[in-house]
């Protein structure tokens, strides 16, 4: 396990843990609320949360992030507030993106980060550009991307390392190497540890558990502390496990037999627990009084939510361009 | 055109140091068709970038500048090798405003050579407008001429949404006009009425508008020939009005006849003025194939071509 040492790091582990709680809890009652009929469809984030909470606990407020759609975690410890995510799920009026996406795709410009795709890795070159005007510009902040181990086989991983490394940009790649992309393993994925992959761009790449919070806030630091010296982009592969399914359509059972059961000694939540005891930060009660109390604010956030009636029809047509086009206009009025 | 282009680039990036171009050879080398000459020396390689030979490369990390307030133009090299970067056209530039509650745009200019004309067979010498066409979220502009290239380059800075800029390169250097010196603009979603006639109408863009002129120039046919000069939005105003005039209309285009622009066109104008038309809409358009090398001026329409539409136009009872 990392060392951390200073007050100001021990306060940002108790936050980052109160943050995983909510992840975890928030995460559980969407599956179960889709599984009632309430929610549509969920990515579930169960198991990711140490590696996205981690990286945030080396970021600053105004730098950059390109995720994708399993970033539960990582936008709470954004302090991105639990309604904008539940709003999304449910796609009200009250969404940030109108009900435009299906659940999983959230963004916030407020809290810089980007708007969520469906198509693995096309954050990447994003992420890349994003850098580059941070770095024209001549800011110190930087840019997090993330992606599953699966889009390390896409062509834009491939083109977005490369130019990070070309143009020595301030962007972290983190690959949420969960083990499984659907139902496919990450050996099938790749002959190569993603880690390795790094040298054949030219930048550092570096392996962490990332089932533990302090290993992978650990190299994140270092590698946040490069970029915004200049020295240039980091592949992070941060090992974990998927410990819910691909989608709430998906059966994992069907390809896969091994599992991470919550509270078993690889559960993220169980590590950070044991550090968090550990450095006497906390006891078994003031734990156990977090998680009550989380599960009591996230059931009234979503019962909230759930009253908030579905965008006005005419929002799905607007905002596609900066005026709406006169087909629209015509298009709209035939089927309003 | 290829001075036009490279003085609007030029002079957007005198004025706003957010403009930056990026692409293949766009810097030392001044860009293959020379586009981008002289720009590397005037503003340095920060805002003139080589980029590694990657075109969803360079169009995803435009988008990413674009997103953090800058104005990159990507150069893809040719237009036939875009395709690697549509997901990243499709999917994150022409759709990152409306999934976010317009919180982001990406306002970036992806300029492109297109068309035939130059002996470049299959793959230097695409016209695959429809496929950016087909992309709500864009903007698809074609100039015909250095004045309208200049002018509408100029408006796609001005404008708050990803623009698809298609040059048709067979036009580079063989149309001579006068551009003036300033900054003036050609608006976006305009087409131009380039020469007026009683008995029918020709609607075309890009690289066969001379075509087109030279044809009905010297066949004395008295023709509305309208230029469309950008693709997505449609000028819808300008194809009725011609169309009220003359009841008879014929579509001139490079690229392949199945959906091409011809189809769209025509179903605009039958769905709104079938009552005015005196003949069917014909389309006299490139073929649905491959583009040849040593035979491509069986491909790209000419005017025995068009003579030929002409005549049954108007022939026809």
């Amino acid at each position: 396990m990392a060392e951390i040492t200073s007050q100001e790091e021990k306060q940002k582990l108790v936050k980052a843990y109160t943050a995983m709680v909510l992840s975890r809890t928030l995460d559980k009652k969407i599956v179960n609320a889709q599984r009632q009929g309430r929610v549509g469809f969920y990515t579930p984030t169960i198991g990711q949360e140490a590696l996205q909470i981690g990286a945030a606990m080396a970021l600053e407020e105004n730098d950059l992030i390109y995720g994708y759609y399993r970033d539960v975690p990582l936008m709470i410890s954004r302090g991105v507030p639990i309604d904008l995510i539940i709003n999304q799920i449910m796609g009200n009026s009250a969404d940030i993106s109108k009900g435009r996406q299906m659940p999983s795709h959230y963004g916030s410009r407020k809290h810089n980060f980007m708007s969520i795709q469906s198509p693995v890795a096309t954050n990447l070159p994003l992420a890349v550009g994003a850098a580059y005007s941070l770095k024209y510009r001549k800011k110190k902040n930087i840019v997090l991307t993330t992606f599953g181990e699966g889009s390390t086989s896409t062509p834009d991983f491939h083109a977005a390392m490369n130019m990070a490394a070309v143009y020595n940009l301030p962007v972290i790649f983190l690959c949420e190497n969960n083990g499984w992309a659907i139902s496919l393993p990450v050996e099938k994925q790749t002959k190569v540890d993603i880690w390795k992959k790094a040298d054949a761009y030219g930048m550092p790449g570096t392996r962490v558990n990332g089932n533990d919070i302090l290993e992978t806030y650990a190299a994140v630091r270092t590698a946040a502390k490069n970029a915004r010296e200049g020295k240039g982009p980091t592949l992070i592969d941060a090992i974990s496990f998927r410990m819910g399914p691909h989608s709430t359509s998906d059966d994992p059972t069907k390809y896969r037999s091994e599992s991470v059961p919550e509270g078993s000694e690889k559960d993220p939540l169980t590590i950070a627990e044991a550090a968090l005891k550990a450095l006497k930060l906390m006891d078994d009660k003031m734990l156990e009084s977090i998680k009550q109390k989380t599960v009591k604010i996230v059931d009234d956030k979503f019962d909230e939510c759930e009253k908030i009636p579905p965008p006005n029809p005419v929002t799905a047509f607007e905002q596609v361009y900066s005026e709406q086009t006169w087909m629209l206009k015509e298009e709209v009025g035939d089927i309003l | 055109m290829v001075q036009a282009i490279n003085q609007a680039l030029s002079q957007n990036m005198e004025k706003d140091d957010s403009v930056v171009v990026l692409g293949e050879d766009v810097g030392v080398d001044g860009g293959v068709f020379r586009v981008t000459d002289g720009l590397l020396s005037k503003y340095g390689p920060e805002r003139v970038i080589d980029t590694p030979l990657v075109e969803l490369g360079i169009i995803g990390m435009g988008i990413g500048m674009a997103l953090n307030g800058m104005r990159p133009v990507a150069e893809i090299q040719f237009q036939d090798f875009i395709y690697t970067a549509m997901d990243q056209i499709i999917n994150q530039a022409a759709k990152i405003r409306y999934r976010s509650g317009g919180e982001y745009t990406a306002p970036i200019i992806i300029r492109t050579p297109y068309g035939g004309g130059i002996k470049g067979g299959l793959y230097h010498s695409q016209s695959g407008e429809t496929y950016f066409v087909h992309t709500a979220g864009l903007v698809v502009v074609t100039p015909s001429g250095p004045y309208d290239a200049k002018g509408l380059l100029n408006s796609a800075f001005k404008s708050q949404d990803p623009i698809v800029f298609l040059e048709p390169k067979r036009l580079y250097r063989s149309i001579k006009e006068e551009v003036p010196d300033d900054m003036y603009m050609v608006p976006l979603g305009k087409a131009k009425l380039l020469n007026e006639g009683d008995d029918l109408s020709i609607i075309t863009y890009g690289s066969m508008v001379p075509t087109v002129i030279d044809t009905v120039k010297k066949n004395k046919i008295s023709a509305d020939v309208l230029d469309l000069r950008t693709l997505l939005p449609l000028d819808l105003e300008a194809i009725l009005k011609t169309v009220e005039k003359t009841g008879r209309v014929i579509i001139v285009h490079e690229a392949p006849r199945t959906l091409g622009m011809g189809a769209e066109i025509s179903a605009v104008i039958s769905e709104r003025r079938i009552d005015y038309l005196q003949a069917p809409i014909l389309r006299v358009t490139g073929p649905d194939s491959p583009f040849p090398y040593r035979l491509e001026d069986y491909y790209i329409p000419n005017e025995k071509r068009i003579m030929k539409a002409v005549s049954k136009i108007l022939e026809y009872r």
